[in-house]
């Protein structure tokens, strides 16, 4: 590899590429045939028709040119880069517009993936792309500062400690004003309990309502559970960044409070990125196996209604309702049909949206989007399929299990002008709660 | 009637030695891919109970029979049959290079001729036709490279001449044999280093994609029909 004519920043992307690289994506780098198969699959080619670079293929291209360049083994790409489009990679300009195809045209939502019938995963060596550019400082100004915020004060959104025990405390006391019962309080590092419960750090910051919702749930099925003070946060911007060292940082976090206060299971609140990267991705990049049970609220609370431990009436919940399925959740970690099942238990009217589970389509706000702001008009403009898929549905309100689909597809109902309310399983479960109210009792 | 010898050796020892030049480059590519680490999963299984890792290989891998697996393949049947039809058209044409040479009493068959040139036939007008679509589609002409128009072509051109040689009949001429054997000796030297390689790849990419999906309990696949 000739250094020379490249910049510093272009030399250790190459370099890394070749350390970052394991077989699936050498795979998947290597088999693509340009079928063209990928292309309607993605939202971004849906809403951008007349535009043949946001095919998954092409933008897969950006990445893959460079890969054949210089790790394909006997690849043409080699020795006649121009007869497969090969090409190095030389300034930072080049990284820049890279930065722009791999964070600001693709949220790694895997549908693509899904639709290739190679088995070429393109969503799995965009984040690798990512993570390289990531590694030599280029990337959109929102996941630089979120990373930070996540590397430096354990959350990525900058909550402080403080803030964050005044609003449990602050929650406690509505809860207990709800329900009448001064014990309904919110307990903090208590040890050795059946759950820990983990959350998304934008319910502290915009949504603390989640918060007591699921508490309620965990009183009403008197469980034994506790919310850490430090290891909350269980999202995790690595998975966005593709930086794996601060994937693996986070997620140690969350493990080692587990165990260091001797729960029996962690238990995450809906979030699509935050379950994939702590329950799915995250023993991986921390290189560690977690002796802990981890679990989605989905499932608790799936299970308390099932085996009794709660009551809910479903007529409480009045509206029609909708389920979209976040990518995360059903793409990457198969979580789709237990929310269903909770929907209806929980509500009268469901009505289901297609595609739906695996083939649904992103809420546009995945991979970090959220966080990106110069790629919100693309964004939005790219949530037209959505859009229509929510309409197409004729139902009041849609319902999901992740935060970033909860923002996204807020955005996205705004923008079309559809009407259609957005919330959580939380919500409705604890919505439909049937919580005989306790006599008064004297505080501890 | 005797074959000439230059028949002769394109039909064997050139055909042997590209072949074996072929197995070579396949052989480099596989220790290549197997010189990375295959990325592995440490945590619990997701997914719905009875998904597994075998599971989800098998229906990975069977995903080439199950066009109604994927939504793309589900809404688009033509591409399937185009994609069943050319690939029919590859097994006949790969499956005459050895039958010429080292079975040739079998092409006595009529019906086996022509069941061959039948499968070779349609290909090469399904390969037209996806060349038509390769330069005509802009969306296909922004992922295309010179390998894929020239593979393409390439195997268009050897359907066709498949499709004469096939009666393996010298007695009018040995024109027809003699350039199916040189452009298969060609496409056994270029194929190792063009797209058309794909298929050594295919069994890993699927199988890996597959064992994750199964493993998290993606694949086989649910979903609610409309």
């Amino acid at each position: 590899m000739t250094t020379s004519t490249r910049s510093h920043k272009v030399q250790k992307v190459l370099e890394r590429m070749g350390k970052k690289l394991n077989r699936q994506m050498f795979g998947s780098l290597v088999a693509c045939v340009h079928c063209g198969m990928c292309t309607e699959a993605c939202h971004y080619v849906l809403a951008n028709p007349d535009d043949p670079t946001y095919a998954p293929a092409y933008k897969a291209d950006r990445i893959r040119k460079f890969f054949r360049r210089h790790y394909d083994g006997l690849n043409l790409g080699r020795f006649f880069p121009w007869w497969v489009k090969a090409r190095s990679l030389y300034t930072d300009e080049e990284l820049e517009e890279l930065k722009d195809i791999v964070f600001g045209k693709c949220t790694n939502c895997r549908r693509c993936s899904v639709n290739c019938p190679m088995g070429v995963d393109y969503a799995t060596f965009n984040r690798m792309a990512r993570g390289l550019l990531v590694s030599v400082g280029i990337m959109p100004e929102g996941v630089a500062h979120v990373s930070k915020d996540q590397w430096e004060i354990g959350n990525q959104m900058g909550v402080l400690k403080e803030d964050y025990l005044e609003t449990l405390e602050w929650m406690s006391e509505e809860l207990q004003d709800e329900l009448g019962d001064p014990n309904a309080a919110i307990p903090i590092d208590k040890k050795n309990v059946e759950i820990m419960y983990t959350i998304n750090p934008r319910e502290v910051k915009y949504d603390p309502r989640s918060i007591a919702d699921a508490a309620k749930i965990f009183y009403a099925a008197q469980e034994s559970w506790m919310m850490p003070s430090e290891g909350w946060d269980m999202t995790n911007f690595g998975l966005f960044s593709g930086d794996d060292d601060l994937g693996g940082a986070v997620a140690r976090r969350v493990y080692e409070k587990a165990v260091e206060l001797g729960v029996k299971k962690i238990v995450m609140s809906e979030c699509g990125h935050g379950y994939r990267s702590t329950r799915c991705e995250g023993p991986n990049w921390a290189k560690t196996d977690v002796a802990v049970e981890m679990e989605s609220s989905v499932l608790t609370m799936l299970r308390y209604v099932k085996e009794g431990r709660i009551k809910v009436d479903k007529t409480r919940n009045t509206e029609s309702y909708t389920f979209h399925d976040s990518c995360n959740n059903a793409r990457s970690c198969g979580l789709f049909e237990e929310p269903r099942e909770l929907l209806n238990l929980v509500v009268s009217d469901f009505r289901e949206m297609y595609p739906n589970r695996a083939e649904n389509f992103c809420c546009t706000g995945g991979g970090g989007a959220m966080s990106m702001s110069e790629y919100t008009p693309e964004r939005l403009k790219s949530g037209k399929i959505k859009a229509e898929q929510l309409k197409a549905t004729g139902a009041d309100t849609v319902v999901t299990s992740c935060h970033n689909c909860v923002d996204g597809l807020t955005d996205l109902i705004k923008h079309y002008e559809l009407g259609i309310k957005v919330t959580q399983l939380v919500t409705l479960v604890a919505n439909a709660l049937v919580i005989e109210k306790k006599e008064p009792a004297s505080k501890e | 009637m005797e074959m000439s010898p230059l028949l002769h050796f394109v039909e064997h020892p050139l055909q042997l030695g590209c072949k074996v030049f072929m197995l070579s480059i396949y052989a480099y590519r596989l220790i290549h891919l197997f010189s990375y680490m295959a990325g592995g999963e440490r945590q619990a299984p997701t997914g719905p109970p009875g998904t597994t890792r075998a599971k989800g290989v098998v229906y990975s891998w069977a995903n080439i029979v199950m066009p109604w697996a994927m939504e793309s393949t589900r809404k688009k049947p033509f591409y399937y049959i185009q994609f069943v039809i050319f690939h029919l058209g590859m097994v006949a044409v790969i499956g005459l290079t050895f039958i010429i040479p080292y079975g040739p009493g079998l092409l006595n068959s009529v019906g086996l001729v022509w069941v061959l040139q039948v499968m070779m036939a349609a290909a090469c007008a399904v390969g037209l036709y996806r060349l038509y679509y390769r330069i005509s589609s802009k969306h296909m002409r922004a992922i295309s490279t010179p390998d894929d128009y020239f593979s393409l072509s390439l195997l268009i051109v050897l359907f066709l001449v498949g499709v004469l040689a096939a009666p393996n009949n010298i007695v009018q001429g040995e024109g027809a044999l003699l350039t199916f054997f040189f452009m298969t000796a060609f496409f056994l030297v270029y194929v190792p280093f063009s797209k058309i390689m794909h298929y050594l790849y295919y069994p890993f990419t699927r199988y890996y994609f597959g064992k994750t999906m199964g493993y998290r309990g993606i694949y086989p696949v649910r979903r609610g029909y409309k």
